[in-house]
């Protein structure tokens, strides 16, 4: 097999929960040996909810970690002892990268910040994901995913038109900050490729997200006005929406995006009269006359399921998707045609869809490995990349360093 | 001066819109040297999405496209043209990366061809981004943005809610799946580039939107292989609070996760009597009884200020949050303390606030070297680089090559 992208390279992985571990599965799956450091007594959240096989919790059983730490190896270290912590500091000087998620000050509690370790390692690329930032009035204040949407400003930009602002439906600062911090990290290894010079990233979860909505920034700052909420609705294209489909709860989204698709969109409709209807005839008319448009693709769409007008619509070239739910992409034709499911065994739990590497590269192909159960490498880190022996290793475990 | 993170990495950038532009744009701001191609006469489809100065639409003056295309230079070239396919391969002879996001029923057209491009630049990394990848039975279909979202499995989870569920799935404002399919790319490709270092081959980078979203559905994509269920936006949420809820002068969202969050805030409403009935014992009896518990806590919210909220909540560490809006992120004092928006100057807009360093590195930082081009603004600076004459260049543009 060709070398992975970063085969070689080696993550000291302290964080938890989804931002960190999001960012550190990045590199797991461009080929870094990332080790996540675990407690037992605190083990990460991710393994303590839904969903667990069969309903039945347990602490290696959670889809929900399973899933994020993908690729991974587990060392359990009980961080509240002074051993555990400087078998911590070992593992930094043999890392190229730290990674960590903590609240403001945390690492730099627990004798871990960037200053201590930099001088084990002194090209080390460590990186702090944070709700806040490391700096500024507001950096030990509290942040959890859920509130970074409305932090960023996107709550108040997204809503149904005259409705309260409202949420994506997903903790988007976190896989979001996550991916930007693994783009950070890798423009600091090809920096320190270059010079040999490691060196600090302080990334705010806040600021990432609010990068997001340049465009209603970008109004605000030529303007001084901001968006109104307006649904599915966008200014250059009409219809542009969701809309009722056959069946419980399933919906079908479509958009035209331009007057020549809505000739095309009126004859798959079965209506040529409303291709020549003056209501409709232009994008400002459309937009003009969107609720008269809306009934009347609402007629269609809501006889037939969101598969067959999807594929009708399709057929003409015009963009349309089902609203797809859990199942239909776990059973969906396209995906299971694609490389993106993989099923690796996994010791408690077996074998179970997860999704792979959503990136193919062609002369490195990127292999998955299901996620380690907890502690499952403490032995490899201690034995292979620390050089301790048996007897010390027994020692440690006896004396509760290694929970 | 400071360093470059990415001095000296080369991209050529075929973006439309949001997607291969803002990958091309996290590596232009890390310091790479990004040559963005537009279609001669159109350019790139941001320039016709705002917002505009004055809402006046302006190819020049597109907020959307000068946020995508900072620290750019900028040609125009037809790639269906012949001669425009041979600029095209000199570009590329000299460049580490090309991130394009052209439909695959274009890219033949387009000369976006890996087989190809391998032949005039062995080394060269070409990242596709494209709705559904490039195999599998819908790799052809058309989308936009709300579809791909939708395709993904994102807009089911969002909108409507007990009650209102005749209220549609809803997608976020702005074009969410391009960034999100962008960022990706951005990583993929800096992955290809420094395997490179040491393999000394290109490869090609298939990215597909749909499986970039479905990678960031939170634990409700598992929901479905592990226990055969799934989640929607219609449910009661399993714990609470995690909602918006409505001040005298603006909206917060009230996270309380865990007990000691919950009680650290009845701390900050004096701990109301009602606060002691079982049904709000804990944060699974508050999900359960959130319609009877929303309604107490929105009486008390209401006479509240949000700056105030916020402080006194923060400070008994609940990770509350305000409902930002534009001018709120624009005046806040944290923001403005880490120095997070950018003044940028463009010749046809003057300076305005971007939102700019959304990381901070100690050694080579995120940096404003140039605004957006212009339309074709690095024409004469880029080709001549490549040996072109002026009267050369005036030879194409008069073709319309350029």
């Amino acid at each position: 097999m060709s070398r992975l992208p970063l085969a070689g390279i080696r993550v000291a992985d302290f964080t938890w929960v989804w931002a960190g571990p999001f960012c550190t599965l990045q590199l797991a799956h461009l080929g870094a040996e990332v080790i996540r450091i675990e407690t037992a007594s605190r083990p990460c959240i991710t393994r303590q909810i839904l969903p667990w096989p069969d309903g039945k919790p347990g602490i290696n059983r959670s889809g929900y970690f399973n899933q994020y730490n993908q690729n991974k190896r587990s060392l359990s270290l009980n961080l509240k002892t002074s051993e555990a912590l400087d078998i911590a500091k070992q593992l930094v000087a043999k890392s190229d990268i730290v990674t960590e998620n903590f609240a403001g000050g945390v690492m730099d509690r627990m004798g871990l910040g960037y200053d201590v370790l930099k001088q084990l390692r002194p090209d080390l690329i460590m990186i702090s994901l944070s709700g806040y930032g490391a700096t500024g009035p507001e950096r030990k204040h509290i942040s959890y995913g859920p509130a970074q949407v409305p932090m960023s400003g996107l709550s108040s930009l997204t809503g149904y038109k005259d409705w309260p602002p409202m949420h994506v439906g997903i903790s988007y600062g976190d896989p979001n900050g996550g991916l930007h911090g693994a783009f950070a990290v890798l423009c600091a290894l090809m920096y320190r490729a270059r010079t040999g010079k490691g060196q600090y990233i302080d990334l705010s979860q806040w600021e990432t997200s609010t990068a997001l909505v340049a465009e209603g920034l970008l109004d605000y700052s030529m303007n001084g006005t901001q968006p109104a909420r307006d649904g599915n609705h966008d200014l250059y294209m009409a219809p542009h929406g969701v809309f009722p489909s056959v069946g419980q709860d399933r919906w079908l989204s479509l958009a035209v995006r331009n007057d020549e698709e809505w000739q095309r969109f009126c004859a798959v409709l079965g209506r040529p009269e409303l291709a020549a209807d003056a209501r409709f005839v232009t994008l400002t008319a459309r937009k003009q006359n969107e609720d008269a448009l809306e009934a009347i693709i609402t007629e269609w769409t809501q006889t037939r399921t969101p598969e067959e007008a999807a594929a009708q619509l399709q057929a003409s070239g015009i963009p349309a998707a089902t609203v797809a739910n859990a199942k239909d992409l776990s059973t969906d034709p396209h995906l299971n045609g694609r490389p993106i499911f993989v099923y690796n065994e996994h010791p408690e739990i077996g074998v179970k869809q997860h999704i792979g590497v959503p990136w193919q590269l062609s002369k490195t192909p990127l292999p998955v490995r299901a996620a380690p159960t907890l502690g499952q490498d403490t032995e490899y880190v201690l034995r292979d990349i620390l050089g301790y022996g048996e007897t010390a290793i027994a020692s440690l475990r006896e004396r509760q360093v290694l929970t | 001066m400071a360093e470059r993170a990415l001095e000296g990495v080369r991209i050529v950038e075929c973006g439309q819109n949001v997607a291969a532009a803002y990958a091309a744009k996290l590596m232009a701001d890390m310091g790479a040297d990004v040559v963005k191609i537009e279609e001669p006469g159109r350019g790139d489809l941001a320039r016709q999405r705002g917002p505009y100065p004055g809402h006046i639409p302006h190819p020049e003056k597109s907020g959307l496209f000068l946020y995508l295309n900072t620290n750019k230079q900028g040609v125009t070239l037809d790639l269906r043209q012949a001669a425009g396919q041979d600029l095209f391969h000199r570009l590329l002879k000299d460049a580490d990366a090309l991130i394009h996001d052209y439909h695959p029923a274009e890219m033949a057209s387009l000369g976006l061809d890996y087989s190809a491009l391998e032949k005039v630049n062995p080394l060269l990394v070409m990242t596709s981004i494209t709705p559904f990848g490039l195999s599998g039975p819908r790799m052809n279909d058309q989308a936009t943005d709300l579809t791909s979202w939708s395709a993904g499995g994102i807009t089911y989870l969002n909108g409507g809610g007990p009650g209102t569920e005749e209220m549609p799935p809803l997608k976020p404002f702005g074009q969410q799946a391009g960034y999100q399919a962008g960022v990706n790319a951005s990583i993929a490709t800096l992955g290809a580039l420094f395997a490179r270092l040491s393999t000394n081959e290109g490869q090609h980078i298939d990215i597909s939107t749909q499986e970039c979203l479905a990678s960031i559905l939170e634990f409700t994509f598992e929901l479905y292989p592990y226990m055969g269920i799934f989640a929607s936006r219609l449910g009661q949420k399993p714990i609470q609070p995690l909602d918006f809820l409505e001040c005298k002068d603006g909206w917060i969202f009230l996270c309380c996760v865990e007990e000691h969050q919950w009680k650290g805030f009845l701390d900050v409403m004096d701990n109301p009597e009602w606060a002691g009935e079982a049904i709000f014992a804990d944060r699974v009896n508050r999900g359960a009884n959130w319609d009877a518990l929303k309604p107490l806590l929105q009486d008390w919210i209401q006479e509240q200020s949000v700056k105030d909220l916020y402080d006194k909540a923060q400070a008994k560490r609940v990770p509350i949050a305000p409902v930002s809006s534009m001018g709120d992120l624009f005046n806040n004092a944290h923001l403005k303390a880490r120095g997070f928006f950018a003044t940028i100057v463009h010749p046809e807009t003057g300076p305005l606030q971007y939102p700019g360093e959304i990381y901070k590195f100690s050694e080579s930082p995120w940096a404003i070297r140039r605004p957006a081009p212009l339309l074709g603004q690095h024409n004469a600076e880029v080709y001549g680089r490549l040996g072109l004459s002026q009267a050369e260049i005036e030879n194409l543009k008069s073709r319309g090559v350029l």
